[in-house]
């Protein structure tokens, strides 16, 4: 008999089911026939094969209840190891000195290759001292001190160590580690901008970086859901998040359809200020309706929300601008100052993001600036997204009162 | 309760069940073997059963009594168990046992060259599903993380694993995968279903016409469903259609299910369903959209949707459903055009941007010469208006041919 079996999608983080019975059915052997059925006697393996040995930050389910014992932002032998080792982030050198750290410095690094039956309680710390951790760790990302993407690289390690303490003790409840999932998700939000912008700036390619840090937001939100599902006291702000990094076809950053996941959200949610937003712009969105997309930016969106929302709205932007050329009338050519209007843009950015999409301009006798309709020569802009500000005197205002919203 | 029955009838009634199974087995009777096996079914013979073993109290000993019952013992003894709980209410308890005898029932199914048990193995796999729906609901009742039927989902995936082969037990797979789907849909953990379709779309071994019409049209109704949340609407007219086809006319209430989701699906096509249809069949949640599709009335539709909000997103249509706006505003501007064309045919294809603006008004939506201009570039560029408006004069000029193309069963192109 032909011995086949489906095979299971095991991504990480997805919820793959992790039933000892499953890995049983890859050991089954053919039975040899006789009046007695075999049972199914549970293997050595039986508990371990439960636990990944590749530590996911995500599948709490699996992993047997650790209590973090560490009051320290690292466990100290880490700490002296790495200082032998002379492995210590810049944020961590005492006096600069490489091989010299400290307890109020040195914070714990996220281990890819752990599995639980090493980790030991004094290794993990408790949720009051990732807060601490947190705390410290959002100072450095607010000062200065060292160039961004430094200081992003060792706050995305530090955080998600944090990350990784929280679900190997199967914390799934409370207030404080709400507040600590939600510090990080905006972390990694304001990052994303960030990393943007320097991108744009610097012309450096830092796209890794960008795909790292969107893995492991959608991975914090995804925590964070969960444990809004079993605290049942969801922040909409949140959620909105969600939808918004949907926004635009081929941006499906956990692969799931919206709505597959509308559906289990509670109906309250669904009918939050924030997540009406959200879901208004998905209906503008879906429709092409770029006008109305970029009004409701202008007037609703808070400034987290923006940061998400920033890179699809270049993509936005192109497809009005696409649909005005497509549609428009050959002897009727678009004013850039009636353009500008339309995708809230500076009318010289208008020039500039003409040329992006291959579209040409012209000006007038009189000094005024044109684009002819019916140009066949439209493209999506490639390369590094240029960054054209939103004109939106209530954006400016949100940025200019709060720069860092952690 | 069991009050009425005595220490001897408890005995007799027990002993009766296990002389049947032992005897149902060595005659390959698949049909009679069923109802023994089933205990969600609270049939008066199951219930009277789990009343004798709960008064016998040591059925164990009884089945280690002969060595025709004893050799069947991983299968009973769990399976007795099992009702024991059930018939008490400790549903969690009842989901393990049974579980158990499950796994030891594979085992000697595995065993049997023939497909003679398969009918019994559906009631097995059937209870594994509703005995693990009903022992979550005791777990969340009691404050406990649901998990029973995850782990029925896995134990699914061995009896598919099971019935994968060349033999004749292998029409069974479908089965199986549909009873997963529910599994997976009532979890929303919906992507695993993609494993076990690939499965069966393309493993050489399956025959997708050898399998019983019952369960194609499940199968086709839930990968319709899921081609539903993908949107895929060509993929999901094709399978709901199919569903649909080949339904048993007179199950009215799983063609009502069926439409559900088609309804839907044939609107983003631009197939409208005729009201008796929706009428049959109590589908009244679409009969605003369907008129306000008819009428070219945006209210209607921004207002159907909010009335049945909770509704269609516990379906996954909602989406779908609000982008139908496209094809309601491309209704209402043709409907301008036909007014206009009554007045005046010669210049019935030039519509002044602010003919809109008032129609719009008139549905007490306010929007500015702007946005309808926008919305005209937009239905233009997907093609539901076949012209061009002139920015300056704000008139929309159409096409003298077919300006307003019908989408002819093709989802409009984005």
């Amino acid at each position: 008999m032909e011995r086949w079996q489906p095979r299971r999608g095991r991504g990480r983080g997805r919820g793959s089911y992790s039933s000892s019975s499953h890995t049983q059915s890859n050991n089954f052997r053919p039975s040899n026939t006789s009046n007695h059925p075999t049972t199914r006697k549970p293997t050595p393996n039986h508990i371990s094969s439960k636990i990944n040995n590749k530590q996911d930050d995500n599948d709490p389910e699996a992993l047997p209840n650790l209590t973090g014992s560490c009051p320290y932002m690292c466990p100290i032998e880490e700490r002296i190891q790495r200082e032998r080792l002379r492995d210590l982030a810049i944020f961590e050198r005492l006096n600069g000195n490489p091989s010299q750290s400290s307890s109020t410095l040195a914070v714990k690094k996220f281990c890819r290759t752990i599995s639980t039956k090493d980790v030991r309680n004094v290794d993990l710390r408790p949720v009051f001292v990732l807060e601490d951790t947190l705390n410290h760790l959002l100072n450095i990302f607010g000062s200065k001190s060292q160039p961004f993407e430094v200081i992003h690289d060792f706050i995305f390690d530090r955080t998600r160590s944090i990350r990784q303490d929280l679900s190997m003790q199967g914390i799934v409840t409370g207030d404080q580690a709400i507040g600590i999932y939600e510090r990080i998700v905006k972390f990694h939000i304001i990052s994303q901008h960030k990393l943007q912008r320097n991108d744009v700036n610097s012309n450096s390619n830092v796209s890794p970086m960008h795909h790292l840090n969107m893995e492991q937001l959608t991975k914090t939100l995804s925590s964070l859901y969960h444990l809004y599902d079993k605290t049942q006291k969801p922040n909409p702000g949140f959620y909105s998040f969600y939808v918004l990094l949907h926004l635009g076809s081929d941006h499906q950053p956990t692969g799931e359809s919206l709505s597959l996941w509308f559906r289990k959200l509670p109906f309250s949610v669904m009918k939050s200020k924030e997540m009406m937003f959200a879901r208004r712009l998905l209906r503008y969105s879906r429709f092409g309706n770029y006008k109305q997309f970029l009004e409701t930016i202008d007037s609703e969106a808070s400034g987290l929300q923006f940061y998400v929302l920033e890179p699809y709205v270049c993509d936005v932007r192109a497809f009005g601008l696409s649909c005005l050329n497509h549609g428009g009338y050959k002897l009727n050519p678009y004013p850039l100052v009636d353009i500008s209007k339309h995708l809230f843009m500076e009318e010289s950015d208008v020039e500039s993001f003409c040329k992006d999409c291959g579209l040409d301009t012209y000006t007038s006798e009189d000094g005024t600036r044109f684009m002819p309709a019916k140009q066949t020569s439209f493209c999506s802009p490639k390369g590094p997204r240029k960054y054209y500000p939103m004109v939106s005197e209530r954006l400016k205002t949100l940025y200019d009162e709060a720069p860092e919203i952690i | 309760m069991a009050s009425y029955m005595s220490m001897g009838e408890a005995h007799r009634r027990i002993t009766d069940y296990l002389n049947r199974f032992v005897d149902v087995i060595s005659y390959q009777d698949g049909t009679s073997l069923k109802p023994l096996l089933s205990l969600s079914s609270e049939s008066p013979s199951f219930l009277a059963l789990a009343d004798a073993l709960n008064l016998f109290q040591d059925a164990n000993r009884l089945i280690k009594q002969a060595d025709k019952y004893s050799q069947y013992a991983e299968i009973v003894a769990p399976l007795f168990r099992a009702m024991q709980s059930y018939r008490v209410g400790h549903l969690v308890e009842s989901y393990q046992a049974f579980e158990k005898s499950a796994n030891a029932f594979i085992q000697e199914f595995r065993n049997w060259e023939s497909a003679w048990a398969l009918e019994a193995l559906y009631v097995v796999v059937y209870e594994i599903r509703i005995l693990a729906e009903k022992a979550d609901r005791e777990l969340a009742s009691n404050g406990k993380t649901p998990e029973k039927l995850k782990a029925a989902g896995s134990f699914l995936m061995k009896v598919f694993g099971v019935l994968a082969g060349k033999g004749p037990k292998r029409v069974g797979a479908l089965y199986v995968t549909c009873q997963l789907f529910k599994v997976y849909f009532k979890l929303g953990t919906v992507h695993l279903c993609r494993s076990v379709i690939r499965s069966i779309e393309t493993a050489r071994i399956f025959d997708f016409e050898e399998f019983p019409v019952r369960d194609k049209v499940t199968y086709m109704y839930y990968t319709g469903r899921l081609e539903v949340l993908n949107e895929n609407f060509p993929a999901a007219d094709h399978k709901l259609s199919y569903a649909l086809k080949h339904c048993d006319p007179q199950s009215e209430a799983n063609i009502r299910m069926i439409l559900k989701y088609l309804v839907p699906v044939k609107l983003s096509i631009g197939i409208l369903p005729k009201k008796a249809l929706l009428e049959k069949y109590t589908l009244v949640e679409y009969s605003d959209i369907v008129l306000a599709m008819k009428r070219g009335d945006l209210r209607l539709l921004r207002h159907a949707l909010e009335e049945h909000e909770d509704r269609f997103l516990r379906s996954g249509v909602y989406l779908v459903l609000e982008k139908l706006e496209l094809q309601v505003y491309q209704r209402l501007v043709k409907k301008i055009y036909i007014i206009q064309k009554q007045k005046d045919p010669s210049k019935a294809h030039q519509i002044k941007l602010e003919m809109i603006v008032k129609a719009l008004k008139w549905l007490e939506m306010e929007m500015d010469l702007d946005e309808v201009e926008c919305i005209m570039s937009i239905l233009i560029y997907k093609n539901l208006v076949k012209g061009y408006f002139a920015h300056k004069s704000k008139v929309a000029v159409l096409s003298k041919q077919d300006p307003f193309p019908k989408l002819n069963g093709k989802p409009i192109n984005s």
